[in-house]
């Protein structure tokens, strides 16, 4: 079993908690996406699970040990961090190819990686040439070079074309499927919402939840149903007997091809409600609830997140990188 | 980890990067370009003068190829602070004083190798114009000069290789050593002799003289030389192990 675990994880900069307290397990067999708005805190809890900053408490371990004290680490972890980390004058087969040689991996396999992520036929163009997209299919190209059981990307989609964020679901899809561990993390609730399985969502360096993605939904979303019906002045006196309200939600809010939604309420109990009042409904279902929605709701209600003056964006998401020749 | 393994893939960076192994090259062209564009010219007048001193003349253009040593060592190191690139080494090495110690010895292995290169190829090369004024490796100190000339090279390589690591930036470190080098022994060079003998450049060219000047010998200025270098790379490794990435 091959998991990321963070235990009591804090990370502060000066005066600022960028990571406060942070326990969390990302399993295998299963794509989790690591959720937050900018300045949460996920990149620096992915800096800390790569060794790469120092918790300032706290432990973060891959397959139970620190990621430092791997043989290999490129065999066992690939990441993702950042997708112009690579060198703008090196060709992309050099980049790979420092990597793959400082962990003992075959060059052939820098091939492979190459041929996977389709950038065999500009793999010797320098990488200042790319565009942000051919950049992202890099860094998960180097991700992927150690064939490793765990994959951790940082906003992965950035850049990409419609065709290249097709191509990361199913990548991502698929590494679970092989029984990978996948902590994918994004600012994008309907990117993610297509590929995730399980979810961690932080706010200013905390947990908000930890649990399966339908149950997240679920759990901070209310129920919402559709209807259309040839009678909407019965339906609602019905319905508000029953304590819901209808509301009109297109059309003129009157004849037969108007829609209504009735908040906080289920098909099953306004369709029973409807047929023993004899009220003729045209169309009834759930309305599904979008993770997105979900997202909201529950970052509205996490009260340390919204009491901020400035909102989210006061701790950088990343140190600003240094600039030299 | 490997060592074998992380000397290579250093070695792999190098010389995948234009900026790194064009500067390892310069070392080399520019002194030789220098020494032949000189010796070619004035060298004979020159070594006809006389306060010649034909064993330390004959490097002359080591001043201009210890630049591109600076160069070399510089962009080795800062490569790895361009957007977060160091990451991405370290998640691959996280063994953070192997991955020291290798960028280390591939940047004063590869320097070393084209300084002694460089500094026998200028030796001979000059002296070829000399005529009845030439010297050969025969004369007196002139060996250890063209072995002290190829450390020389190295050390400086290192000197800069760990000021790049400390402040993280190829431009840092040349607006450091180069009016460290090129200006500071002019200004305090005379008159406060004492202090500006223990200089990096003045005492590791002593070992070029063949009646070295002020309390340094040849080896002991080039191993107050040393000493310096040995001062910014573990000043440098302070650095990669305290810091975040």
């Amino acid at each position: 079993m091959t998991s990321i675990d963070v235990q009591q994880l804090t990370k502060e900069y000066g005066t600022t908690r960028a990571v406060d307290d942070l326990t969390f397990g990302v399993r295998p067999g299963q794509v989790t996406g690591f959720l937050g708005p900018n300045g949460a805190g996920k990149s620096t809890t992915l800096r800390l699970v790569l060794g790469l900053d120092r918790p300032t408490s706290g432990t973060a371990t891959v397959g139970g040990r620190p990621y430092a004290a791997y043989e290999e680490p490129l065999r066992q972890v690939g990441a993702l961090l950042d997708a112009q980390a690579a060198h703008g004058s090196r060709t992309a087969r050099n980049h790979l190819l420092a990597l793959a040689v400082s962990n003992r991996i075959t060059p052939a396999r820098v091939d492979e990686v190459l041929e996977e992520t389709g950038l065999s036929a500009v793999a010797g163009r320098r990488v200042k040439t790319y565009s942000l997209g051919m950049r992202q299919r890099l860094g998960i190209a180097a991700a992927l070079l150690g064939d490793p059981a765990v994959v951790i990307l940082d906003e992965p989609s950035n850049g990409l074309d419609p065709e290249g964020i097709i191509w990361i679901r199913e990548l991502l899809r698929r590494l679970a499927r092989e029984g990978r561990t996948v902590l994918v993390s994004s600012h994008l609730m309907n990117e993610t919402a297509t590929f995730a399985d399980h979810l961690v969502v932080l706010g200013r360096g905390r947990l908000l939840a930890d649990t399966p993605m339908r149950e997240f939904i679920a759990s901070h979303s209310k129920p919402r149903a559709r209807a259309r019906t040839t009678d909407p002045v019965r339906l609602r006196a019905v319905l508000a007997r029953a304590g819901h309200d209808l509301t009109a939600v297109d059309g003129d809010g009157d004849g037969d091809g108007s829609r209504w939604a009735v908040d906080g309420a289920r098909a099953e109990e306004i369709g029973r409600l409807a047929a023993r009042e004899g009220v003729p409904m045209l169309e009834l279902a759930d309305e599904e609830a979008s993770l997105e929605d979900a997202y909201l709701a529950l970052t509205a209600s996490a009260t340390e997140f919204t009491a901020g003056p400035s909102g989210a964006l006061t701790v950088p998401e990343k140190p600003a990188p240094r600039q030299e020749a | 980890m490997s060592p074998t393994a992380v000397l290579h893939s250093e070695w792999i960076k190098i010389k995948s990067l234009r900026g790194s192994i064009g500067s390892l090259a310069a070392v080399f062209l520019t002194t030789v370009a220098v020494t032949v564009l000189v010796f070619a010219t004035v060298g004979r007048a020159e070594a006809d003068n006389a306060d010649a001193e034909p064993l330390f003349d004959a490097f002359y253009a080591l001043n201009f190829g210890q630049l591109a040593a600076i160069g070399f060592g510089a962009t080795a190191v800062s490569s790895e602070y361009v957007n977060g690139a160091l990451r991405v080494s370290l998640s691959a090495v996280p063994r953070r004083g192997l991955f020291y110690r290798s960028k280390i010895a591939v940047v004063g292995g590869a320097a070393l190798a084209v300084g002694l290169l460089t500094s026998f190829t200028a030796f001979l090369g000059g002296q070829a114009f000399l005529g009845q004024h030439a010297i050969g490796l025969g004369h007196t100190g002139a060996v250890s000069a063209c072995v002290g000339g190829g450390i020389y090279l190295a050390l400086m390589a290192l000197l800069a290789a760990g000021l790049a690591a400390l402040l993280r930036s190829g431009v840092a470190v040349l607006s450091v050593l180069i009016p460290f080098n090129l200006i500071v022994p002019f200004v305090i060079g005379d008159v406060a002799g004492g202090a500006a003998q223990f200089l990096p450049d003045r005492a590791g060219q002593q070992i070029l003289r063949e009646d070295p000047t002020g309390v340094l010998g040849g080896w002991a200025g080039l191993g107050v030389m040393a000493l310096w270098a040995a001062a910014a790379v573990g000043a440098g490794w302070w650095a990669v192990r305290r810091r975040d990435a």
